[in-house]
């Protein structure tokens, strides 16, 4: 049975702040009890109030950044969970489960590859684009192509546009950059020239998004990640409420699905079959 | 130090705490949050004949106080329990607990009598109560001559301690107690999981794919420990509450009503850690009251009503 990983702990952290972002975010900044090293992009943690009953469950929250001995989680406020994180004031405690997840996996240098966010799934791109130079990808082999319904949900586009990358900004309303999906923006700038064709794919945003991600990878041969979101019971691979559907000749194909929070939330797109053909 | 050992029957525990089936893994998954060694028992996921691909997404909801699953007893199979879990929980210093589910008391039966060869195992808790298969009818837990035979069958297969897990979606649970005892259980869990569902009435969709599940956390405390209290007025033999249990007072709480030990389920999601000082939690919950022993909480009300 896949267990939760070995650096994973269950632990109190202090709220150190949060701050409003656009129409419908926050910035949660926390301070665990027991300070973590490094942590890579696309690994996350369990969060939940403990001062009320509800919600009874915590909630998985991506990664977004680490400044000294605080994490930062970059949080779309859509329900009562979130909203009672995004209530939260300076000084209280909250439960921190993790580091939780697989993380992206190794990046490898020389490899041109392009990295697509869709809105909230931005999150695991701040540490992940980090990650892959440091890693020995060259900041001219890689793109971020950022999409968003309209300019206002680009969450902290600058931040990403600082770190030395080139980062295209795709709307739906076409308020900023490219005026439609993420994935439309990729083929314009493969037809024109400006990404090459067999660069690899690394995505993380909405179901139907990443449906066509693992679609586009099956059609071309390009090898193509994607960071899931799955509802999460547990987070720790106890609870089996974040099935994910594998693919019969892939690498988990032993078994019908694979557990999001322990075996993911990153798939390479030859193990699972989120996309209905 | 308040003693908190327990006698089940012929099982001797340590603790009163016991994981509750489904919250906790197969085997050790947990240890690096809650070591087993500070549990009383750690009772395994459902273990089934035959491997279950499990139920379709959304398989979860959360909803006050609470949440639903139906995750539908997704598992390997009893083959791959046997060849790869008990090997890795045979060093827990701990007393293991295996859950059974079947579709028939003669599948109940040979799953316990495959799994009484194995040593790893000091006791079965037979599952008579998933409301996520068969459609919700939880056949084995609302029938007692259905109940009673399905235990039966066990009891002939299997020379181990059984202990039968109830549901509290029945009218009458004393009945089921009743039930259960003549069968041969030495023990009862209650409870399972009450059933529930959850829709979003603008869309229509249902919470969870098969629209009803288990409904479990601190909101049915009060339910669970209503159905413990039948139980123990009912038998004679122990009872493990099961129900809402998140901290060293609800456990207590149980033990006034009688029950000899408790599971801990849903709250180990809130906290997978919580399991790893609840013992020590109780025993401080015990000394701080001037207390030596959880004998002397278990069963107040019964004395208190008496009493009066």
């Amino acid at each position: 049975m896949p267990r939760p990983p070995e650096d994973s702990r269950s632990q109190t952290a202090e709220v150190i702040s949060v701050e409003s972002l656009g129409a419908d975010g926050v910035l949660l900044r926390v301070r665990p009890q027991e300070p973590l090293p490094r942590l890579r992009g696309a690994r996350f943690f369990m969060l939940r109030r403990e001062d009320r009953l509800s919600p009874a469950i915590p909630r998985p929250f991506s990664l977004y950044d680490q400044a000294g001995d605080e994490l930062v989680f970059l949080i779309k406020l859509l329900g009562r969970g979130t909203r009672a994180l995004g209530d939260m004031q300076p000084g209280a405690r909250l439960r921190l489960i993790g580091p939780l997840g697989n993380g992206w996996p190794t990046f490898t240098p020389a490899q041109p590859l392009v990295m697509l966010a869709g809105g909230i799934g931005s999150v695991p791109f701040l540490v992940g684009i980090a990650d892959a130079l440091r890693e020995g990808v060259a900041a001219e082999d890689m793109t971020m192509i950022y999409g968003a319904a309209t300019a206002a949900q680009l969450f902290e586009f600058e931040r990403f546009a600082a770190l030395g990358v080139r980062v295209l900004a795709a709307t739906d309303d076409g308020s900023r950059g490219f005026a439609g999906h993420a994935l439309e923006c990729l083929a314009v700038e493969q037809e024109e020239g400006r990404i090459p064709p067999d660069a690899w794919l690394y995505a993380c945003g909405p179901g139907p998004m990443l449906a066509a991600v693992e679609r586009l990878s099956r059609n071309t041969g390009v090898p193509a990640w994607l960071s899931l979101e799955e509802l999460m019971g547990c987070g720790v691979g106890i609870c089996n409420g974040c099935p994910v559907p594998t693919r019969p000749e892939g690498p988990l194909g032993a078994w019908n699905n694979a557990k999001c929070c322990v075996e993911g939330p990153v798939f390479s797109t030859d193990a699972i079959q989120i996309a209905e053909n | 130090m308040p003693s908190l050992a327990v006698t089940l029957g012929e099982l001797q525990l340590a603790n009163p705490i016991l994981s509750a089936s489904g919250t906790f893994g197969h085997g050790l998954e947990m240890e690096q949050f809650a070591p087993p060694e500070r549990l009383g028992g750690l009772v395994s996921k459902t273990v089934t004949l035959r491997p279950r691909p499990g139920n379709p997404a959304p398989r979860i909801h959360e909803t006050e106080a609470g949440f639903l699953n139906s995750i539908g007893l997704e598992n390997r199979g009893l083959e791959t329990y046997l060849a790869e879990t008990l090997p890795e929980v045979a060093g827990a210093d701990t007393r293991i607990f295996c859950n059974i589910g079947g579709e028939s008391p003669e599948e109940y039966a040979r799953l316990a009598a495959l799994l009484d060869e194995r040593s790893e195992i000091d006791a079965l808790e037979i599952n008579l109560s998933c409301p996520n298969v068969q459609g919700g009818r939880l056949p084995f837990s609302t029938d007692p001559a259905l109940a009673e035979r399905c235990v039966r069958a066990v009891r002939e297969a299997t020379s181990k301690p059984i202990f039968a897990k109830l549901s509290p979606n029945v009218s009458r649970i004393a009945e089921l107690a009743v039930a259960v005892e003549q069968g041969g259980a030495d023990g009862i869990t209650a409870v399972n999981t009450l059933l529930g569902m959850q829709v979003d009435w603008r869309s229509g969709k249902p919470g969870l794919a098969t629209v009803m599940g288990g409904y479990s956390g601190q909101g049915i405390k009060p339910v669970a420990l209503r159905c413990a209290w039948e139980c123990v007025q009912a038998v004679s033999i122990p009872v493990l509450g099961c129900g809402g249990i998140a901290d060293a007072d609800d456990v207590l709480e149980f033990l006034a009503v009688g029950c000899a030990a408790v599971q801990v389920g849903t709250a180990s999601f809130s906290d997978p850690g919580l399991l790893g000082h609840l013992a020590a939690d109780l025993a401080a919950r015990l000394e701080a009251a001037g207390l030596e022993s959880i004998a002397q909480v278990r069963g107040s009300l019964e004395r208190h009503l008496s009493a009066k």
